[in-house]
């Protein structure tokens, strides 16, 4: 190693070290990481298989947590909850591929495409609750859509499933979780080569014959990711259920956390695993169709361009 | 191209109408959800200017309720809380997403460490609070507190701030570090004269989103803040508990929004506008 422009105080000989050394600080992070973050989630798991007696956890393994999970009540969430988050992926999916293929190939201007991104973005650093809490000021039996229809006379009194309803999940929940639907398709359909569509066009195929033929399959792995980066952390929606369900429509997340205040802790972290399978599950459709692409590591090739 | 092909060009042009998803219609749907995202904003915004705001019909604007949670300094120490540990975490998120992005594109498996970290992307926050609530708390029997509020955001923050380092360090050029090293310079030097400066929008873009996103957290919080409040935790239990300080949560919300709306301007100059200035 050079010395030529003098030797750094001794107190940035680790910085030092770290500048150097490329790959070696990465490892212990990642050591440090696991510790933080996937040991939690494997405790989480095997949480779910023991019980607690008395105060002490006892280590016999069953399943008594999961077959408590299909309470009456408990199911009912359960399925409220897939039902709630699949029709509302359903609808971003439908919403975002027309708009994700737009903003890729249909739009000339970078000016609007970049502007539309960085909309996008912005709300992943926005309090979720600060946003929801507003809208009961607008679907409220007070609130301003009730108001309206009522000084246009087409309601005589308000409607009062508005809000605190599933009506109000369902909207509250569609402009948080969109753009996770949108980035994904863009980003496969950016990388689709304008040549290909030119192609089949000159080999006349006819523009509806492209989309389904040459576009869908290729933002296809777009399309997956997209779904699991919005039905997975939809599963596991707690604050805006919480602010606009008003007890009418509790969502797994909100179960895990009366579970865990009544200190249930094995059925919360049986629930929380129900949501982990899914998400694993999920992860792992799309690493299959990823790896026909050329591996995760193709992300780095994405944002290279 | 002779003149007899031009009727069919045209037929061919006609056609290419019908591709639907090039037309701006198709975009339509899309900017009325994006409406949707930032209508609320603005409705809160109003609201919180408003003299009735449980009426729910914005007007009468007044400053009252800033005037009222201002006079009420409940809600200050909490914002202290939140920003201290949004300042650490801002800060330790940046470290070591220089640390691990410089490194991640030229390391071998990639894609799995990739992988492993940006995972909590797809935790829920409740999946993840109560994860580390039970570790921390009935595995290990921490107490749990700032350092828990810490560990609990930063797990949440560091993937965002990785992505923003790795949109610089995946185009950083590193045969740059080897004409300086040819040139005598140290790796001390080579880091600090060289990759430094050319990662620099993503290193700062980084610390912003770190901090933005500790300073909003709230579902990992409610598990691991122990009794300690933060800004949004107490935003969260006066928004719970059905009182007439509503308006003064609006209020608060409002003014934590715009703050986090100018740094987000902030981090966005610095990652895009600047270097395509440079």
């Amino acid at each position: 190693m050079s010395e030529s422009f003098g030797r750094p105080p001794p107190a940035l000989q680790f910085l030092r070290g770290l500048a150097g050394e490329r790959h070696g600080p990465v490892w212990s992070f990642m050591v440090l990481w696991a510790l933080v973050m996937l040991v939690p989630l494997v405790g989480l798991v095997v949480w779910s298989f023991l019980t607690i007696k008395g105060f002490r956890v006892s280590f016999d393994p069953n399943v008594d947590a999961y077959l408590n999970l299909f309470e009456s009540g408990r199911w009912s969430v359960t399925v409220r909850t897939l039902r709630i988050a699949a029709t509302v992926t359903a609808i971003e999916l439908l919403l975002a591929l027309p708009f994700a293929l737009w903003l890729a190939k249909g739009t000339r201007s970078n000016a609007v495409r970049a502007m539309t991104l960085a909309l996008l973005t912005v709300p992943f650093f926005l309090s979720v609750a600060a946003r929801t809490i507003v809208w009961r000021a607008v679907l409220g039996t007070k609130g301003f859509v009730n108001s309206a229809l009522m000084w246009l006379g087409l309601i005589d009194e308000p409607l009062d499933w508005l809000l605190f309803s599933e009506f109000a999940v369902h909207l509250g929940l569609i402009g948080p979780y969109f753009p996770t639907m949108v980035f994904p398709i863009f980003l496969a359909a950016v990388m689709i080569d304008d040549d290909l569509l030119q192609a089949s066009r000159d080999l006349g195929g006819r523009s509806i014959h492209t989309l389904l033929h040459v576009i869908i399959p290729l933002v296809m792995p777009g399309i997956i990711a997209g779904i699991v980066f919005t039905f997975v952390p939809m599963l596991g929606a707690d604050v805006i259920p919480a602010l606009l369900g008003g007890g009418h429509a509790h969502l797994l997340g909100n179960s895990v956390h009366s579970l865990l205040t009544a200190l249930n802790y094995p059925v919360a972290s049986a629930m929380a695993t129900v949501i982990l399978v899914a998400m694993v599950a999920l992860l792992f459709v799309l690493r299959l169709l990823m790896l026909r692409l050329g591996g995760f590591g193709e992300v780095f090739e994405g944002l290279r361009r | 191209m002779s003149a007899a092909s031009w009727p069919r060009l045209r037929l061919k042009r006609r056609r290419n109408l019908d591709e639907a998803w090039r037309s701006w219609l198709s975009a339509c749907p899309g900017y009325v959800i994006i409406g949707l995202i930032y209508a609320p904003i603005v409705w809160l915004g109003l609201m919180s200017a408003t003299s009735e705001p449980l009426s729910g019909i914005p007007g009468d604007f007044t400053g009252a309720w800033y005037e009222r949670l201002f006079q009420n300094t409940k809600w200050v120490d909490p914002l202290w809380l939140s920003i201290l540990i949004a300042a650490v975490v801002g800060l330790a998120s940046m470290v070591c997403a220089t640390m691990v992005g410089r490194a991640l594109p030229h390391m071998r498996g990639r894609g799995p460490v990739l992988f492993a970290v940006i995972l909590p992307l797809f935790v829920p926050g409740v999946i993840m609070g109560t994860a580390l609530f039970m570790y921390f708390r009935s595995f290990m029997g921490l107490r749990l507190g700032y350092w828990s509020l810490g560990l609990g955001h930063f797990v949440w923050a560091f993937p965002f701030s990785l992505l923003a380092v790795l949109v610089m360090a995946s185009r950083f050029d590193t045969r740059l570090l080897d004409a300086a090293a040819d040139l005598g310079a140290g790796a001390w030097e080579r880091f600090w004269h060289i990759e430094f400066p050319a990662l620099r929008p993503g290193i700062i873009a980084a610390g912003l989103f770190g901090f933005l996103l500790s300073f909003n957290e709230l579902s990992r919080s409610i598990y691991v803040g122990g009794r300690k409040t933060t800004l949004p935790l107490y935003a969260w239990a006066q928004a719970s508990s059905h009182t007439s300080n509503i308006p003064l949560i609006y209020a608060l919300n409002t003014l934590a929004l715009v703050a986090s709306l100018i740094l987000i301007c902030g981090a966005f100059w610095a990652l895009f506008v600047r270097r395509e200035r440079a």
